[in-house]
C-alpha cells in the first residue's frame, strides 16, 4: 500500500484532516530525501575508495618509461588533488557528509600512493610495517579535521593490517605497542560518534570493526607464556559481553551489536576449547616461576583487562535489575580462580563443563521466557557442542553416549516445537 | 567562522607535513646519490612482490658476512654500521663492522644483523637496507630469468650500483656485464615481440 497515493481517498472519507495529510506528506518528503542522501554518501565514498585503490595499483605497475623527475611529480599528484579537494570541502562544503567522506577517503589513499611511489623510485626497501606506520600517522589528522568516519574505518583496518605485518606474518616479529597507540589515538573520534551519532551506520561499523581489530591484535602480546593467553582473551570477551549488554547497546539489534556477538561467541569458544583435559594436563605438567609468569605481558594484559572489566561490570550492575544477570557476564571473574586451581588439580575440566551446561540451560530458559528462538537455540547449541566434544574424549559407554545424543536431539525439536506452538496460540 | 578558520589553518599545517614527508624522502635520497660514494655489490636477484609498492627483485649480496674473532657480542636483528671499501677488482668489500656510528669516514651503511654464527667460523651475516630493486610489473619475473641464465655463465657478472653516505644508501641500478637489467629485459621483450 502506498500511503501517499491513498491520501486523497482518506481525506474524502474523512479519515484524516487536510492538516494531517500535509504533515504525512512532509514526513515522507524528508524521509525520502534522507535515504537519497544516504545513497549519495555510499556511492561517493565507494567511488573515492575505488579511485584511490586504483591509483595505488597503477603506481604499483612501476612505469619504466617515465623519467625519475616525471615519476616524482606524479607521486605528489594524488596527494595534492586529495588535499585540494579536502581544503575545498572544509571551506565550501563543510556540512556535506558525502563530500567530506569521499574527499577524506581519496586523501587517505593519496598519502599512501605518494610515499609508495617515492619508495619505488629510490628503491627504499624498508619494512612494509614501517611504511604502513608512516602512512597511518600522516593520515590520522584527516579523521579529526574532516570529521570523517570513512577515514577512521580505513585507519582501523590499516592499523590491524600493520599489526599483522609487524607481529604475525613475518619473522622476526617486532613489538606491537604502536598498534595500541594507534588505537588509543582513534578513541576520541569513536567517543564522538558514540555520543553524537549513535544511530549512524558509520557508528555501527565502528562497533564491529574496533572489537574485531582488538580480538585479532590481542594475540600479538603473547611472549614466552602463550599458554596463559586464554586469560586475557577470556577477560576481553567478558568485557565485550558487558559492553554489549549495556544500556546503550541493549536497544540495538544483535546485528548492530558487535560487542555482544563477539563477547558471546568468544566466551563460548574459550569455554568449549578448555573443556578438554589436554590443555590443563599440559598446564599442570609444566613448572612455572611465579614472578616470571606474573610479570609476563600475558598476565599484565590480563590484569589490566580484568580491572577494566570489573569496573564496567560494577557500573553495569548498578543500572540493571539483579535478576537480569547472565552467567556469561561473570565468566571472566570465575576464570582466574579456575586457572589457579588448574595449575594443581584436574577439577577445572569438571568446572568448565558444568559452566557450559549452566550457560546453555540459562540461555534456553531465557529464550523460552522472552520468546526468542535465537537465544533458545544458542543455549541448545552450547549443550550439543559440549556433548559432541565429550563424545571424543570420555570413556563413557557407547549406549550412554548414544542416549545423550538422542536426548539432546529430541530437546532441540521439542523446545523449538513448543515455542512455535506457544507463539501460534498467542497469535490467536 | 573562527572555528572554520582554525580548522583550515590546522588542515594547512597537516597538508604541509604530508607533503614534507615524501619531499624529505626525495631530498635525502638525492643527497646520497649526488654526494655519496658509489659501490658495486656483487649480487644475485630473485622475484617476489609487495602489495602496495609493486613488483621488485630481491638481491642477495656476496659481501653479506664478515668474520669476527675478537668481538662476539653480536645479536640477531641489532642495528650495526658496515664500513665499506673497494677490492682490487673495484667491487664493494666490507672493511669492518661496528656497534657504533663511525666518525672518521662517510663510507658506511646502517644494516641489521641477520644472524651471528658463533658455532662455526664466527661469521656475522648482514641484511642491507637496499635489497629490493623495484621494477615494472612485467619485467620483474623476466629479470629473474635473465639473471638465472647469466648465472650459468661464470664469465657474466651481476652487481648492484649503490651510493652510500653516512649510513644511508640508495640502490641506483642492477647491472649484468655493465648493462642495466632494465635495458636487458626491454631488449628481450622487443625481441620476443618481433
Amino acid at each position: 500500500m502506498n500511503l501517499l497515493e491513498d491520501i486523497p481517498e482518506l481525506i474524502k472519507a474523512n479519515v484524516i484532516s487536510e492538516e494531517t495529510a500535509e504533515k504525512i506528506k512532509e514526513y515522507y518528503k524528508s524521509k525520502g530525501s534522507q535515504s537519497q542522501q544516504k545513497i549519495v554518501i555510499v556511492f561517493s565514498v565507494l567511488g573515492a575508495i575505488l579511485v584511490g585503490l586504483g591509483i595505488i595499483l597503477i603506481i604499483a605497475h612501476n612505469w619504466d618509461n617515465f623519467s625519475t623527475s616525471l615519476k616524482t611529480v606524479l607521486a605528489f599528484l594524488p596527494l595534492l588533488i586529495g588535499q585540494i579537494l579536502c581544503g575545498y570541502t572544509l571551506y565550501k562544503k563543510s556540512s556535506n557528509i558525502a563530500w567530506k567522506e569521499s574527499c577524506s577517503a581519496f586523501l587517505f589513499f593519496g598519502v599512501g600512493a605518494s610515499i609508495s611511489l617515492i619508495s619505488q623510485i629510490y628503491n627504499l626497501s624498508g619494512e612494509l610495517s614501517s611504511f604502513l606506520l608512516l602512512w597511518l600517522f600522516l593520515c590520522l589528522p584527516i579523521i579529526y579535521i574532516m570529521q570523517s568516519s570513512v577515514a577512521s574505518l580505513l585507519y582501523i583496518t590499516l592499523s590491524t593490517y600493520y599489526l599483522g605485518e609487524a607481529c604475525y606474518w613475518h619473522y622476526p616479529n617486532s613489538e606491537s605497542y604502536y598498534y595500541w597507540l594507534l588505537l588509543l589515538l582513534i578513541l576520541p573520534h569513536y567517543y564522538h560518534l558514540y555520543k553524537h551519532k549513535a544511530h549512524s551506520n558509520f557508528t555501527t561499523f565502528h562497533h564491529w570493526l574496533i572489537p574485531l581489530s582488538i580480538v585479532f591484535s590481542l594475540g600479538s602480546i603473547a611472549n614466552h607464556h602463550d599458554r596463559f593467553m586464554y586469560l586475557p582473551y577470556a577477560t576481553l570477551f567478558g568485557l565485550f559481553y558487558i559492553i554489549g549488554n549495556s544500556h546503550y547497546f541493549k536497544t540495538k539489534k544483535s546485528s548492530n551489536n558487535g560487542y555482544f556477538i563477539l563477547g558471546s561467541l568468544g566466551t563460548s569458544y574459550i569455554l568449549i576449547s578448555l573443556s578438554f583435559d589436554d590443555y590443563w594436563e599440559r598446564l599442570r605438567n609444566n613448572s612455572y616461576v611465579f614472578s616470571e609468569v606474573m610479570s609476563s605481558p600475558e598476565m599484565i594484559s590480563a590484569l589490566l583487562l580484568f580491572i577494566i572489566s570489573a569496573i564496567s561490570f560494577w557500573k553495569h550492575k548498578q543500572h540493571v535489575a539483579h535478576k537480569e544477570f547472565n552467567l556469561s557476564s561473570i565468566v571472566f571473574i570465575l576464570f582466574p580462580f579456575i586457572f589457579l586451581i588448574g595449575l594443581y588439580t584436574k577439577i577445572p575440566t569438571v568446572l568448565i563443563n558444568l559452566l557450559i551446561m549452566a550457560i546453555g540451560i540459562l540461555n534456553i530458559r531465557k529464550g523460552a521466557k522472552t520468546d526468542h528462538l535465537g537465544i533458545l537455540n544458542y543455549g541448545l547449541l552450547m549443550i550439543s557442542t559440549l556433548v559432541i566434544c565429550r563424545f571424543f574424549d570420555t570413556d563413557m559407554s557407547y549406549v550412554i553416549r548414544g542416549i545423550l545424543f538422542v536426548s539432546v536431539g529430541i530437546g532441540f525439536f521439542l523446545a523449538n516445537f513448543l515455542m512455535l506452538k506457544k507463539r501460534k496460540e498467542n497469535g490467536k | 567562522m573562527a572555528n572554520k578558520k582554525l580548522l583550515l589553518s590546522i588542515f594547512c599545517i597537516v597538508a604541509a607535513i604530508q607533503l614534507f614527508v615524501p619531499a624529505k624522502m626525495i631530498f635525502d635520497s638525492e643527497d646520497v646519490i649526488q654526494t655519496g660514494k658509489e659501490f658495486k655489490f656483487k649480487t644475485e636477484p630473485v622475484d617476489p612482490n609487495d602489495p602496495f609498492r609493486g613488483k621488485y627483485i630481491t638481491l642477495r649480496f656476496e659481501q653479506n658476512k664478515i668474520r669476527q674473532l675478537i668481538d662476539t657480542t653480536w645479536k640477531e636483528y641489532e642495528i650495526v654500521y658496515v664500513i665499506l671499501t673497494h677490492d682490487s677488482a673495484g667491487y664493494a668489500k666490507i672493511e669492518s663492522i661496528s656497534h657504533f656510528e663511525p666518525e672518521n669516514t662517510d663510507d658506511y651503511v646502517k644494516c641489521k644483523v641477520n644472524y651471528y654464527d658463533h658455532y662455526n667460523e664466527n661469521y656475522v651475516y648482514l641484511e642491507y637496507p637496499f635489497e629490493k630493486y623495484y621494477m615494472e610489473e612485467s619485467k620483474a619475473p623476466k629479470a629473474e630469468i635473465t639473471y638465472r641464465e647469466s648465472a650459468r655463465d661464470t664469465a657474466q657478472n651481476t652487481y648492484a650500483l649503490v651510493n652510500v653516505k653516512q649510513g644511508d644508501a640508495v640502490l641506483r641500478d642492477v647491472l649484468i656485464n655493465d648493462v642495466s637489467i632494465k635495458t636487458i629485459v626491454k631488449q628481450q621483450q622487443e625481441k620476443e615481440n618481433n
